[in-house]
């Protein structure tokens, strides 16, 4: 018998999800994607002499930076309310939008509504964001039916994708990248790495994070982000849906 | 301190079915480990005397400092008219990691492969000296984030042997479990990346698909879909109950069966099939000389995984079959891994049926002090099966329990030579299929 494809794939039916029309599922998001809270004062004390990266901070404000965050989950064993579970509800996803210029940006967003070209560029990662980005064209998330696509020429993109804790021999290359680029153009930063160093932050090779060296529109972050959440990071960069609705 | 199943011996030259794995220092003595692939033995010796040329190259671009990018280029110069030499990457999809090539080309065919390392080296091994193991493990495990099972798994049995702790019986399989789990997925991303190389773009997509599923089996089981912050010194976080067991079990059983399916329909397609077919040929002897490990050395013949000349509890317990191919080329690579994916399901039933339910892990103490030892040159080190093939991990701790001494040698780093030198004179189309088969990872062999 003659095997078509073609008929397999249709035979398959619809994978894909409803987003952002409906809320992920839990299978989705594994429930780690909850930002811990804790109550009393010495939790967070105790949380910030736990947590590896720095991102909890009890003086003078109480502050997590959801950018360090490696959800190593540390914390959990002292007194955060750090939902292991699959069952937690995702409350927050937190891609944010630089609020420095958000007038300028917004502007900038609207041309990409349509169709919008994005170019992933490694500058140090553990190829872990690189599997979750390219994920987004699997069959689950389904890109394109945004209009958004993958392009392998930075002439080509509308976007630079940085994954990883920028690497002092990639400096060069991301600036030339990004250089090559035609204009209008969008940086969006994936990775607890990118956003500030992660746990890369003081090794050898680590240089900056990367908002100190491009100026970078859109932050995503998690260790590894999610498909979710890259997808959520990248219609807020086409402006799909707006900073408000991203906070379920 | 060292574990049983390595014989300790001096061994005078490096040859025939006696391989170099990696080469260490330990307490100011240099030591090399060694492969009897022959025997299946893991042999520690003193460095002989007669190494490779290639194993010199690679030992350069191990220890090579960050923040420049080097060459690992096996020497013999080419020149001649109509020679180009071809940039590719670090910015690229064909590669969608930092890293590169120099290729020498002439018209449409390859004469030289320099594959070019080093552009996200993190050098981990030196940042963690004087931190304690759990610190460590949270960077060890996030140095190549697609083998992280695979290399926390090696990285924390090899602390604690040295801390001689007793860890129960089911973190051990617990582990196991999560490192199959990653075999399965990487085997599909390669198997992916090879049919999106040949366009088939429904296959890919069904690939993918089963990929996601995998992925979502990690996060709903292991809390996290790449298998970071499971394992832990002393035992694992989680309890995979028999229920849990079950439910795994039978997502794979699903997931395998229509993977099989699927590569029924694969084998059917000639397009797809030459591809593959004579490209990137391997031979076995060149297989054994450079080194080659994991599923490409399986693809020229060389019968060797770590699952059973290394073997670990739980691997002395239950029945693995060392899945090879005589083919040689980039069609016999991706066979091992088909087979690997189809007997995973037969590993992964032994290891949960038969799991120990004894605890997923020790009380956690606060202070670990390892074993008193006359020796300063005392060090224990741990090989496992990553994806990629063989990773190792040597540690030495200092009184206070913290790291001293960690040097990793990961999979990826030997099989760049061997994977340049298979793809001497094929054509530029056939790049794509060879990288892909070989499985290599620009972030392991840079951790």
């Amino acid at each position: 018998m003659p095997k078509i494809w073609v008929l397999r794939g249709i035979k398959k039916g619809i994978l894909t999800n409803e987003f952002p029309r409906k809320k992920p599922t839990a299978e989705e998001i594994p429930g780690r994607a909850v930002p811990p809270v804790a109550t009393t004062n010495s939790d967070w004390v105790s949380g910030e002499k736990v947590c590896p990266t720095g991102a909890i901070q009890s003086a003078p404000e109480r502050r997590i930076d959801m950018g360090k965050c490696i959800y190593c989950q540390r914390c959990a064993g002292s007194g955060f309310d750090f939902d292991v579970s699959n069952k937690g509800r995702v409350k927050a996803l937190q891609a944010n939008v630089n609020d420095n210029n958000a007038a300028e940006v917004a502007k900038r967003m609207r041309i990409f509504k349509r169709s919008f070209h994005i170019l992933m560029i490694d500058v140090g990662s553990c190829n872990a964001c690189n599997l979750e980005v390219l994920n987004l064209s699997n069959p689950y998330y389904d890109l394109t039916r945004f209009g958004i696509f993958f392009t392998n020429s930075p002439k080509h993109a509308d976007a630079l994708i940085v994954v990883g804790a920028l690497n002092r021999a990639m400096v060069d290359v991301l600036k030339r990248t990004y250089e090559s680029m035609p204009e209008p153009k969008l940086v969006i930063s994936a990775g607890a790495c990118a956003i500030s160093g992660g746990i890369f932050r003081g090794t050898e090779s680590f240089v900056s994070p990367i908002q100190d060296v491009l100026p970078v529109d859109v932050v995503i972050p998690g260790c590894p982000p999610t498909p979710i959440q890259i997808l959520e990071g990248l219609l807020l960069a086409v402006g799909k849906i707006d900073k408000e609705a991203v906070l379920h | 301190m060292i574990h049983k199943y390595v014989e300790r011996r001096q061994v005078q030259e490096v040859g025939g079915p006696i391989q170099l794995s990696s080469i260490f220092r330990a307490g100011g003595h240099s030591y090399a480990l060694l492969t009897d692939t022959a025997a299946n033995k893991t042999i520690l010796s003193e460095v002989p005397a007669r190494l490779g040329k290639e194993f010199e190259l690679l030992l350069k671009g191990g220890q090579a400092p960050p923040g420049a990018p080097i060459d690992l280029d096996p020497g013999s110069k080419v020149e001649g008219y109509g020679l180009f030499t071809f940039r590719y990457g670090p910015v690229t999809y064909g590669v969608p990691e930092a890293g590169g090539f120099k290729l020498v080309t002439y018209g449409e065919r390859i004469i030289k492969v320099i594959p070019q390392v080093n552009f996200k080296k993190r050098l981990v091994e030196n940042k963690v000296i004087g931190w304690k193991p759990e610190d460590a493990l949270l960077l060890v495990e996030r140095s190549a984030g697609n083998f992280s099972a695979s290399y926390s798994t090696c990285f924390v049995t090899a602390v604690e042997e040295a801390l001689n702790l007793d860890v129960p019986s089911q973190a051990k399989w617990t582990r196991a479990v999560a490192i199959e789990l990653e075999r399965i997925y990487n085997h599909l991303y390669v198997f992916g990346r090879l049919a999106e190389a040949a366009s088939q773009n429904v296959a890919t997509a069904q690939i993918n698909a089963l990929r996601e599923r995998v992925l979502r089996l990690n996060g709903k089981y292991f809390g996290h879909r790449y298998l970071f912050g499971f394992n832990t010194i002393g035992g694992v976080r989680l309890d995979i109950s028999k229920e849990d067991g079950r439910e795994i079990l039978d997502s794979i059983r699903t997931l395998i069966r229509e993977f099989s399916d699927l590569v029924e329909y694969f084998l059917s397609s000639r397009i797809f099939l030459d591809r593959l077919q004579g490209t990137a040929r391997l031979p076995k002897q060149d297989a054994l000389n450079l080194g080659a490990v994991g599923p490409c050395a399986r693809g020229s013949g060389v019968e060797w995984d770590d699952r059973l000349t290394y073997p670990i509890e739980p691997y002395g317990d239950i029945y693995i079959n060392i899945e090879t191919d005589n083919g040689e080329d980039t069609m016999a690579r991706t066979m091992v891994r088909i087979r690997e994916i189809q007997s995973s399901v037969v590993v992964l039933r032994e290891l949960l049926d038969k799991m120990p339910h004894d605890g997923p892990r020790l009380e956690p103490s606060s202070e670990y002090s390892p074993i008193s030892s006359n020796d300063p040159a005392d060090f224990s080190f741990c090989r496992i099966e990553s994806p990629s093939g063989d990773l190792i991990h040597v540690v030495q701790l200092d009184e206070q329990g913290r790291i001293a001494n960690l040097q990793v040698r990961p999979a990826s780093l030997v099989n760049w030579i061997p994977f340049a030198k298979s793809l001497e004179n094929n054509v530029f189309t056939d790049f794509q299929f060879a990288f892909e088969s070989f499985g290599l990872s620009y972030a392991d062999s840079d951790r």
